[in-house]
């Protein structure tokens, strides 16, 4: 038995999303920062990580939902380049790339301070810089060539440092002299804010979570939990650590350092707590920057995946498996940035504040995200973490506006570096992803709303010979019943996988298949002016799938390819169409498609319930190429001289065509007297592009009847054949 | 659980690499159920789906090949980061009694059952029989006591686990005991071993991770030249 399709295993828990986001956001931020913090804001400056943090909860909130909906990878980017189409998408992917950079080159620069700052000989910039260079050397080598069983190293050093801190702000709380609080804020409220914008960096590890979404057990519970819990934690330690470190040293002398926070703990904990916090922050500058380069690699397979970069960054090394050519490409640019430093006497805060303004401008795009998926509510969004009523819109709303509120108090060169990227997003778009990739996005359906009582036509497509040819039909029947409600076609494309379950990710694995199926589809349903909706689905059995989706759109109308073979392995029609067209509970078509043309339709006509449908379904099949249907009767003579048997085939036609509702002009009528029935109907039928046979009776139980007339047009009709039967 | 019959046993195997392991053992286990389990090891700086776009057909090739050679047996592929979950999950999704490691052995002859005690003893005893009722092996079922403990002890249990096996159905003739007194179970069991054409054990209890095999089992596992069976502890 061979394999069928290959899984991905879901393997981070709680404890691990908890470090990954937690770990990364805990650190670096806090131990670099505060300096520049209490600079521009004062003591006021807890105020500014109380609010970023809030602006992080609001999209960690919107991020939950949509990562809850489609945990793939890709994170903040995915969910744009899906809702608002490929040049948002381009925008955001860009930006977190490069904001994920800003923010390793932030980090790896703030390492080297702490290291060379305690040490009075090695002053400098220059050995700042090149300690982080050398820092960043070895952590894209841990990358290049791979680690495994990391996590449990990480683990370790997130409680060290996640202890150290708890040391210094505990012990920290009995020095504070109040009156290093007074003025609270020097600077005001403009000043409070603008700092947010400094310190935001400092909460990017819960967007991590939701970059490695696709590999997170149990999504719907672990994904919201880890971020929001992480976003809150981290707030209220970061708003203690502010206030103890200016409550301890007025908040002028804290500006001047560069390594502030151990400054803080020289005046209580003595050299052997600076010796903690000096070894808290390296570690702290490690992991984040790991984790930074980790979600920034994530993000460039991402894009490249869908299409908005080339897919050269996708290519893992042959040797050690890791996505070598993004994590060189994402190193050398950091590297580059570092370097700057050297220039750049301001460069920690400038790269801080153009990490956040790239993260901000995301953030604001995924909470409109949010308000388009659940506008255009498309299928498969079905998050398992869905905000409540109050919180949505608030949520969404708030959080663009807070996030363009801080924005707008950035400095003026961060304003235009960060406006640059977006500019190069907007840029690539233009030049080299469109055209490219069909990504509409689901900006359009948001607006429009859903249509009311839609005729709905499901077409199950997967052969790619075949499915062109099965939407245009599907488009004709759809079209056709106009009157009956606004034509709909849903597209399904089932993947079989063996074992179904909610630990592995097949996600991924639909983007392929389904690229092709949205380019021919919307292809055919511009053509023939249909709504088109797109359905993937995963499941053991694909009869028992294709069922289930028409249960669930309550389909009008369903139309099987089938390869025309008769009688297989026990079955009617195959393992797959037998239960379709035993138990559908709407039209079913089954079509095996011979030729290219539908041409002109024939309908075998005789008298019996199905006749309706069938001279219906001929009509439908009829406008793909703009012709009128024949519906063909075929009577055996009663006796030698009977001339009423051409009479009696055309009154059973024109009552199946009345009671199909269809005008006197939009068929033409044949009748056929021979004596041998089964000969004459294939002889007639042949002269047609494409037959319409009706199942004939009922199907009752798990039978499936079907006439000899039937088998023989099957067998000896070189037409398209359509066996069809009614709900 | 002791459904005596219908052994299955997950077969897992690196795709990742050029070599197939060596696999000889199963040919030889008789009316066993195999379910073969590829998983490509994920480096975890890496994408898994980046990888299965890339290696996903190799991988199921190579698969398939190792499937070829030992009877086509169900196959599953997994990428993933963590080997010792995947391995646990689909032996649980797929109803396996017990996990095979690779190791050299071109007969089944000989099979050596450490037992540790009570623990997972049920399992362990129902998965031998199945296995001798499946071919035409003889067991050993070893114990090992404490230096200063009773043997008796060791004793009883030992032979109270053959008697389970005769109401098995297994022949007496197939099946003896051997006690150590050394006190030293993880170097008797490696030493032992190498007479034997395949080792049983028994999973340890679940470690804080849940892995499957805990850090003595993977010693012996490491050290131990010969394939061994290592019966899952399910509650």
């Amino acid at each position: 038995m061979s394999a069928e399709g290959s899984e991905l295993e879901r393997t981070l828990g709680f404890v691990e999303a908890m470090t990954l986001g937690g770990g990364t956001m805990i650190g670096a931020g806090i131990f670099i920062l505060p300096g520049i913090a209490a600079e521009t804001a004062g003591p006021a400056s807890s105020v500014s990580y109380a609010i970023a943090g809030f602006v992080a909860l609001l999209a960690a909130l919107s991020l939950s939902e949509l990562a809850t909906g489609m945990p793939i990878a890709g994170g903040s980017y995915h969910y744009v380049n899906r809702a608002l189409g490929g040049l948002f998408g381009a925008i955001v992917g860009w930006g977190m790339w490069t904001g994920l950079m800003f923010a390793s080159a932030f980090y790896m620069i703030g390492f080297g301070q702490y290291l060379v700052e305690p040490i009075p000989f090695l002053d400098g910039r220059v050995f700042i810089v090149g300690l982080g260079l050398v820092g960043l050397v070895l952590l894209l080598g841990v990358n290049y060539y791979g680690t495994e069983e990391s996590s449990a190293f990480q683990n370790v050093t997130i409680g060290v440092e996640t202890a150290i801190i708890l040391v210094f702000v505990a012990v920290g709380v009995f020095f504070i002299d109040p009156g290093n609080l007074e003025p609270f804020a020097p600077f005001g409220p403009g000043g409070v804010v603008a700092t947010t914008g400094i310190v935001f960096i400092s909460f990017l590890g819960f967007e991590i979570i939701a970059t490695v979404a696709g590999e997170i057990k149990n999504p719907g519970r672990i994904i919201p939990l880890s971020m929001i819990l992480s976003v809150v934690l981290v707030t209220i330690l970061y708003v203690l650590v502010m206030l103890v470190s200016t409550g301890v040293i007025p908040f002028e002398s804290l500006g001047d350092s560069p390594i502030p926070v151990s400054d803080v703990a020289v005046t209580y904990l003595g050299p052997a707590g600076v010796v903690a916090i000096v070894f808290a922050a390296i570690i702290a500058a490690i992991s984040s920057s790991n984790s930074s380069i980790l979600a920034a690699s994530r993000v460039i397979y991402a894009m490249g995946r869908d299409g908005v970069v080339t897919d050269w960054f996708n290519v893992s090394h042959p040797r050690f498996y890791t996505p070598h050519r993004a994590i060189a490409a994402t190193g050398g640019l950091t590297a580059v940035l570092i370097l700057v430093g050297l220039e750049v006497e301001t460069i920690i805060a400038l790269l801080a504040e153009a990490a956040s303004f790239s993260f901000l401008v995301a953030y604001s795009l995924v909470h409109v995200s949010l308000v388009v998926f659940r506008r255009a509510d498309p299928d498969g969004y079905d998050p398992s973490f869905a905000l409540p009523r109050p919180l949505y819109p608030a949520v969404p709303i708030l959080g663009v506006v807070l996030s363009l509120l801080v924005v707008s108090q950035m400095a003026t060169v961060v304003v235009v570096i960060g406006s640059g990227i977006v500019a190069f997003g907007v840029v690539w778009y233009a030049t080299y992803t469109r055209g490219r990739v069909v990504s509409e996005g689901l900006l359009s359906e948001a607006i429009r709303g859903r249509p009311a009582e839609p005729f709905r036509v499901v077409v199950p497509v997967s052969n790619p010979a075949t499915q062109r040819g099965l939407l245009r039909l599907a488009a004709a029947s759809a079209h056709a019943n106009e009157d009956r409600g606004t034509p709909e076609l849903v597209a399904v494309n089932v993947t079989p996988v063996a074992h179904p379950s909610p630990l592995q990710n097949v996600e991924a694995d639909r983007f392929e298949h389904q690229r092709d199926l949205l380019n021919n589809a919307h292809d055919i349903a511009a053509e023939m002016d249909v709504t088109l909706r797109t359905r993937t689905v995963v499941a053991a059995d694909v009869g028992e799938a294709i069922l289930d989706v028409l249960e669930e759109e309550a389909a009008d109308e369903v139309i099987l390819g089938w390869d025309g073979t008769l009688g297989r392995d026990g079955h009617v029609f195959g393992a797959t169409v037998d239960p379709v067209v035993r138990s559908a509970r709407c039209d079913v078509s089954l079509v095996n498609l011979r030729n290219e043309t539908v041409g002109t339709p024939v309908a075998l006509v005789a008298p019996g319930h199905n006749a309706p449908v069938v001279a219906h379904q001929a009509a439908e099949f009829a406008t793909v190429d703009g012709t009128v249907p024949t519906l063909l009767n075929v009577q055996s003579p009663r006796g030698r001289n009977d001339s009423n048997a051409k009479e009696r085939g055309r009154s059973v036609v024109v009552d199946a065509a009345e009671a199909a509702g269809l005008a006197p002009d939009e068929y033409d009528i044949e009748v056929v007297v021979a004596d041998d029935i089964g000969r004459a109907i294939v002889e007639a039928t042949s002269q047609y592009d494409t037959v319409c046979v009706g199942l004939s009776g009922r199907t009752e139980g798990s039978r499936i009847p079907f006439g000899t007339v039937t088998e023989r047009v099957v067998h000896d009709v070189p037409s398209n054949v359509a066996l069809i039967r009614g709900s | 659980m002791t459904h005596i019959g219908e052994l299955r046993i997950l077969v897992p195997v690196d795709v990742s690499g050029m070599e197939s392991p060596p696999l000889d053992v199963l040919d030889h286990l008789g009316a066993v159920e195999v379910v073969l389990l590829g998983y490509f090891p994920v480096p975890d700086q890496a994408e898994p789906a980046l990888l299965r776009d890339q290696y996903g057909p190799k991988a199921t090739d190579r698969l398939d090949a190792v499937a070829d050679e030992h009877g086509d047996p169900d196959e599953v592929l997994v990428f993933t980061h963590d080997r010792e979950a995947t391995i646990d999950r689909i032996a649980d999704e797929y109803d396996c009694d017990a996990v095979l490691t690779a190791g050299r052995s071109t007969v089944v002859d000989r099979v050596l059952v450490p037992l540790r005690g009570d623990v997972n003893l049920d399992r362990i005893l129902a998965v031998v029989a199945d296995l001798l009722l499946a071919g035409n092996e003889t067991a050993t079922l070893f114990h090992s006591v404490a230096e200063d403990a009773d043997p008796t002890q060791g004793e009883l249990l030992l032979m109270g686990a053959v008697d389970r096996l005769v109401e098995y159905g297994v022949d007496r003739d197939r099946v003896d005991w051997r006690l150590s007194e050394g006190g030293d179970p993880q170097t008797d069991i490696v030493e032992l071993g190498a007479e034997y054409d395949l080792v049983v054990l028994g999973e340890t209890e679940p470690s804080l991770r849940e892995r499957i095999i805990g850090d003595v089992l993977s010693a012996i596992v490491d050290a131990l030249e010969v394939p061994a069976l290592i019966v899952r502890d399910v509650e």
